[in-house]
């Protein structure tokens, strides 16, 4: 998987403590129980982490993991 | 008389003795104190504090749900869960609105606003955490806990200060006898030493800074008290109606056969030097119990080691009980759990009924001559058939449960 696949799993795993069998690119975001609150923090995460600007409510708007990956790697390729 | 039976039919503990009734009734038992000097507290002016050993949340309650809850919501799903088993409930096939949440705490969450507030200071206003508010307001405690089991029924978090576990079990009571639910489960839960509560305790000359012998800080009673020692933890009570507990072949370890409820409308801190809303507390629990001052045969107290409610404290059992009834306090051993103290001192006081002892007041090296009351010094045999827990709270917020046997 890619750079931003490997840091996305990063933050999910050690900051939002979710269980790291459970970050697959097919997952969603219920699957994860990631709910808006936790995508603030993960939008929060992003900026500081990745330096990465993407609002909570594009994160949202992602289906999958996957989905969410392709936009990470969008705004890596524009920043 | 409220002419309401209220059996406790669980009990779920979370305390400086230890995760669980067993740990935590075997320190006070033992009457081995657990005040100690806080890594957490390294700046403050009193590092004392009395610390639940071993509370992994992530391995109780797992690293997900842990991570977006504050300490004392996970002491009281802990406690909560303890207790539902012990009564034999199953949250996966009862009737959820039938079931209510009634839970007491002095605070809220206070680490985390402390700990967001040095966000706030050190990186700015768009880094604070989304999770601020939803993981330390007050109500969280039981909307927390309804989540958790499924309990849809009334749900209520109360706050009387060092009181608050003990109204909230008065408060589960009254919802039963007026029958908005059929099972609540009730108590109070604290997580309050964090360096700012603690430099306000300190500033207000609350707490004992006996920090050369951090064990016997904690001596209620004692002549040479100086103060309490903040602890932390919770206690959730499992209570039903005793008809219909023993309907359903529940065993019944104790009942909450009264409470008294009152105000000393006096001083933001300070008791009624008269204690007379304590005295007034005390009185109508045994009304409310429809019970005599001679019936009652031991008291777990509040009992801070504070100079002043300690006396005031004395001085009302004194005028009110007849029967020279052993009087303890807990706090000794665990130290002053704030709201979380009534519930977890009415589970111990239904564990003294239920077994038939006594737990010792620690550190009692020799009681104030002021005092006229017969304090328990060692784990004392005693056939207990009617017991009172007594809670004061900043504010002067009183609350009395009256605890009978089976």
């Amino acid at each position: 998987m890619s750079v931003q696949f490997e840091q996305l799993k990063e933050i999910l795993v050690t900051k939002l403590r979710v269980a790291p069998e459970q970050v697959t690119p097919e997952a969603t975001w219920e699957d994860i129980e990631l709910d808006s609150l936790a995508m603030v923090e993960l939008s929060l995460m992003l900026e500081e982490n990745c330096g990465l600007r993407i609002g909570d409510d594009e994160l949202l708007e992602t289906p999958t993991i996957k989905d969410m990956v392709r936009l990470m790697e969008e705004r890596s390729t524009t920043a | 008389m409220s002419g309401i039976d209220v059996a406790v039919t669980g009990i779920g503990l979370v305390t400086p003795g230890g995760v669980g009734v067993g740990p935590s009734w075997a320190a006070v038992c033992e009457g081995r104190p657990t005040a100690a000097l806080d890594p957490g507290l390294a700046g403050n002016p009193v590092r004392l504090a009395c610390r639940v050993p071993g509370f992994d949340a992530d391995a109780l309650l797992g690293a997900r749900r842990a991570y977006r809850l504050d300490r004392f919501v996970q002491f009281a799903l802990v406690a909560a869960r303890e207790a539902l088993a012990d009564a034999g409930l199953d949250p996966h096939s009862w009737d959820g609105a039938r079931v209510g949440v009634v839970l007491g705490c002095a605070d809220g969450g206070p680490g985390t606003v402390e700990q967001q507030h040095d966000v706030l200071r050190d990186r700015g206003v768009a880094k604070v955490s989304p999770l601020l508010l939803p993981m330390q307001l007050p109500n969280m405690l039981a909307g927390q806990t309804a989540m958790e089991f499924g309990a849809t029924g009334p749900n209520l978090v109360v706050a009387t200060a060092c009181a608050s576990g003990a109204t909230a079990i008065g408060t589960a009571r009254d919802l039963l006898a007026l029958d908005r639910c059929d099972v609540v489960l009730a108590g109070g839960s604290e997580a309050m030493i964090t360096p700012l509560v603690m430099a306000g305790f300190a500033q207000m000359g609350a707490l004992s800074r006996r920090e050369d012998d951090p064990a016997t800080a904690s001596r209620p009673f004692d002549v040479g008290r100086d103060g309490f020692v903040a602890g932390e933890g919770a206690g959730v009570l499992v209570l039903e109606r005793t008809a219909d507990a023993r309907a359903r072949g529940a065993g019944v370890r104790g009942r909450i056969v009264g409470y008294g409820a009152t105000a000393d409308a006096h001083h933001m801190t300070s008791p009624h030097p008269r204690g007379v809303g304590v005295e007034r507390a005390l009185r109508a629990a045994l009304a409310d119990a429809d019970a005599t001052p001679a019936d009652v045969r031991h008291v777990n107290a509040h009992g801070t080691s504070t100079q002043l409610n300690d006396l005031v404290e004395a001085q009302a059992l004194n005028r009110v009980l007849t029967a020279d009834p052993l009087v303890t306090s807990t706090k000794g051993v665990t130290g002053h759990l704030l709201g979380a103290a009534g519930a977890v001192e009415a589970a111990f006081a239904v564990l003294a009924v239920e077994r038939g002892v006594v737990p010792p007041t620690a550190n009692l090296s020799r009681l104030d001559p002021r005092m006229d009351i017969g304090v328990a010094r060692t784990r004392t045999d005693a056939r207990v058939e009617l017991a009172l827990s007594n809670s004061c709270g900043f504010g002067g917020q009183n609350a009395t449960l009256a605890i009978a046997a089976a």
